[in-house]
């Protein structure tokens, strides 16, 4: 089973490698366990997460592709769909039919035929486009809807806490 | 690995999923089904059967054949409608053949065979299975990327719905549905955005492991058993046999386990009273709503901080036991104890309107709750003594065959099991009527019912006694006369208690209590 796993794991790091996405870098921390990934993502142009890299984990299980992966961002993040802890919650990682939520059609999740590209784009286009029904962190979704230049300034602070700065 | 031609399921092969429904043999009257005795109870005597795990297999894959009959479609497609329409024949056929036949097919995900391709198929059964067993393969000629483990792979394999992947990832796919998640009847096809169902023949076409074969079989019976109105399992703990009413109105069934149940609310058989009334009595029994009851016919509330009191000597001036609270009050008219100074007579003023509601309203849940102990506590003891009487067969065994040394033969002994039979039924049925009588508003009708059931109780009584003591001692060839006559007799009086009960259900004679 694992094998199988860590088959697909290896092809889908070959591809990303020899033709990455744009502002995507991802693969396992270690050769020796393909199970942990990180990826780090930059905030989309026109966003106020622009010029921000954003350190993210991914971590496989041992049924993948069949299970999906649990994905969570490392750095500081403000965002409706991510949980304080930077846990994120997107439907393409919910497997179909637990729903934490209660908004999402079982079409958009989770099926074996998604990829970590996959995933990560979805990441960025959230990034972009913030789902504020089903906000993982209600503080920042009250704040997008309300108070959007707040939110632009946080999410601010948050690109340049992820570069050091 | 198998080849691909040997990959399709071999159906005549395989022993342990023998599908072949043409074989009448199984499911025909009086093999192996059970039926109701035609004296056990009033209503429906020989309306139901009980059907093995093999049985009702074979059941569904009849039911299929019938639809297919007029359907002319292959069976497996057949199959995913039926279950669609929770396998009511009638439903399916009225839909199908008045209202859009593609929507139909889109609604219980899967596509419609007469589409594929823009083929046309024959309407020969033979034909269209093997047309439709063909078009999940692929031909052979290159080999294709599997989209789930992202390897190359010769035995891609797909759903009408052309998504394909190897039979390894199938396989993987289907072991998490079928084990993990328990699925059957709607495991969709894996990829993304699809949602078309697989079919029986394709996935046992895939599944490689006979564990996994008979896992899927089971899942495939457990659906069908679920989704089939006149189709319950035996609530009996370890029981996995299956009753099949045919008609909805029959409700007591007893499995070939032994245990008799009511086939609409699954409790043990509750004749006279209906499955409603029983569910609120058994909710009753079961919450505080008692406890409640009794807190309020004989607790009060300190006036100051609401802890429930209970009175437990003479004194009326009470000292509330909280120790943050310690208010000093009179028991009598809950007020503060101090105006009552030397005299607390003087309390008597309050009497006028307050405490007056207050009185009759704790005299009425006083009533209320001896009401429902008066019944609960004749409810109990039958159900005890019912108990008690499951012990008599043991003592009876033992009698009869003392009795067969003595120039009776086995047949002629039985009428001693037969009684037991009647007292425990009796029994039975008096615990019950204890259930419907505390809902009843006592009307003339009551009262016919009430004579009824004192005439049953003592009847039962008279025979339970007779079976527990005399019969050891009596002389032998008494005994026989007495206890068919007791018996006789009480059965006489159950029977015409439930004429009575029915007869009023029929007639709308029976009025309520809101309780």
């Amino acid at each position: 089973m694992a094998g199988s796993a860590l088959k697909r794991l290896m092809a889908e790091y070959k591809q990303l490698t020899l033709n990455p996405p744009e502002g995507i870098v991802a693969g396992p921390l270690d050769e020796e366990n393909f199970f942990e990934w990180e990826a780090l993502i930059c905030g989309p142009e026109g966003t106020p997460f622009e010029g921000g890299v954003f350190r993210t984990q991914l971590i496989f299980p041992s049924d993948y592709p069949l299970s999906p992966p649990k994905m969570r961002f490392l750095c500081e993040i403000f965002h409706p769909n991510i949980y304080p802890d930077g846990r994120v919650c997107i439907s393409i990682l919910h497997a179909p039919g637990d729903d934490p939520l209660g908004y999402e059609s079982s079409a958009e999740r989770w099926s074996p035929v998604q990829s970590v590209e996959k995933i990560l784009l979805s990441v960025v286009s959230m990034l972009a486009e913030p789902n504020d029904e089903s906000g993982a962190n209600v503080d920042a979704s009250k704040m997008w809807r309300e108070d959007r230049e707040e939110f632009n300034r946080v999410a601010k602070d948050c690109v340049r806490k992820s570069l050091g700065l | 690995m198998e080849s691909d031609e040997e990959g399709i399921y071999d159906v005549e092969s395989d022993a342990s999923i023998n599908y072949n429904s043409s074989d009448d043999g199984i499911y025909s009257e009086g093999e192996n089904t059970a039926h109701g005795e035609a004296n056990d109870f009033m209503d429906e005597p020989t309306s139901y059967k009980c059907l093995t795990s093999d049985q009702i297999f074979n059941y569904m894959m009849k039911v299929v054949d019938e639809v297919n009959a007029i359907l002319q479609l292959p069976p497996h497609i057949t199959c995913i409608l039926l279950n669609h329409f929770k396998w009511d024949k009638e439903k399916l056929m009225e839909r199908y053949y008045e209202g859009d036949q593609d929507k139909i097919f889109e609604e219980a995900q899967t596509i419609n065979p007469f589409r594929l391709k823009g083929k046309v198929v024959s309407s020969n059964t033979n034909n269209i299975t093997s047309f439709s067993m063909q078009s999940t393969k692929r031909p052979l000629t290159t080999q294709e990327v599997c989209d789930i483990c992202y390897l190359p792979s010769q035995h891609m394999n797909g759903l009408q719905c052309g998504h394909f992947f190897c039979i390894d990832c199938w396989n993987e796919y289907l072991r998490i549905k079928i084990i993990d998640e328990g699925q059957g009847q709607k495991i969709a096809c894996p990829a993304n955005d699809c949602n078309i169902l697989t079919d029986y023949e394709t996935i046992l076409s895939l599944l490689r492991g006979s564990d996994i074969k008979t896992k899927y079989h089971q899942r495939l019976t457990d659906g069908f058993v679920m989704s089939h109105h006149l189709m319950k399992w035996c609530p009996s703990p370890g029981c996995s046999v299956v009753v099949k009413v045919t008609t909805a109105g029959t409700r007591n069934v007893t499995c070939i386990c032994g245990h008799a149940f009511c086939f609409h609310c699954l409790q043990p058989i509750h004749e006279p009273v209906r499955c409603p009334l029983l569910k609120k009595w058994l909710r009753k029994c079961n919450d505080d709503s008692e406890t409640a009851h009794w807190i309020s016919a004989n607790t009060k509330e300190c006036p100051k901080c609401r802890a429930t009191i209970e009175k437990n000597g003479g004194c009326n001036h009470m000292i509330c036991q909280n120790k943050s609270c310690k208010f000093d009050f009179c028991w009598i008219c809950l007020s503060a104890w101090s105006p009552h100074g030397s005299s607390w007579y003087n309390c008597n003023r309050y009497d006028a309107n307050d405490s007056v509601a207050a009185r009759t309203a704790q005299e009425k849940s006083r009533a209320a709750l001896n009401r429902y102990l008066f019944y609960c506590d004749r409810y109990m003891n039958h159900r005890q003594s019912l108990e008690l009487e499951h012990k008599l067969y043991s003592k009876i065994k033992f009698k009869m065959e003392e009795m067969q040394q003595h120039n009776m033969s086995w047949i002629e002994v039985q009428f001693l099991k037969k009684a037991v039979d009647i007292l425990c039924k009796c029994r039975n049925t008096l615990k019950y009527t204890y259930v419907f009588a505390f809902y009843l508003r006592s009307n003339n009708q009551a009262t016919i019912f009430e004579a009824n059931q004192k005439d049953l109780e003592m009847a039962t009584e008279r025979l339970s006694e007779y079976l527990e003591r005399d019969v050891t001692t009596d002389e032998l060839s008494n005994i026989k006369q007495k206890v068919q006559d007791k018996a006789k007799y009480c059965e006489g009086r159950c029977e015409a208690l439930l004429r009575h009960v029915y007869e009023g259900y029929d007639m709308d004679l029976w009025e309520y209590l809101d309780e």
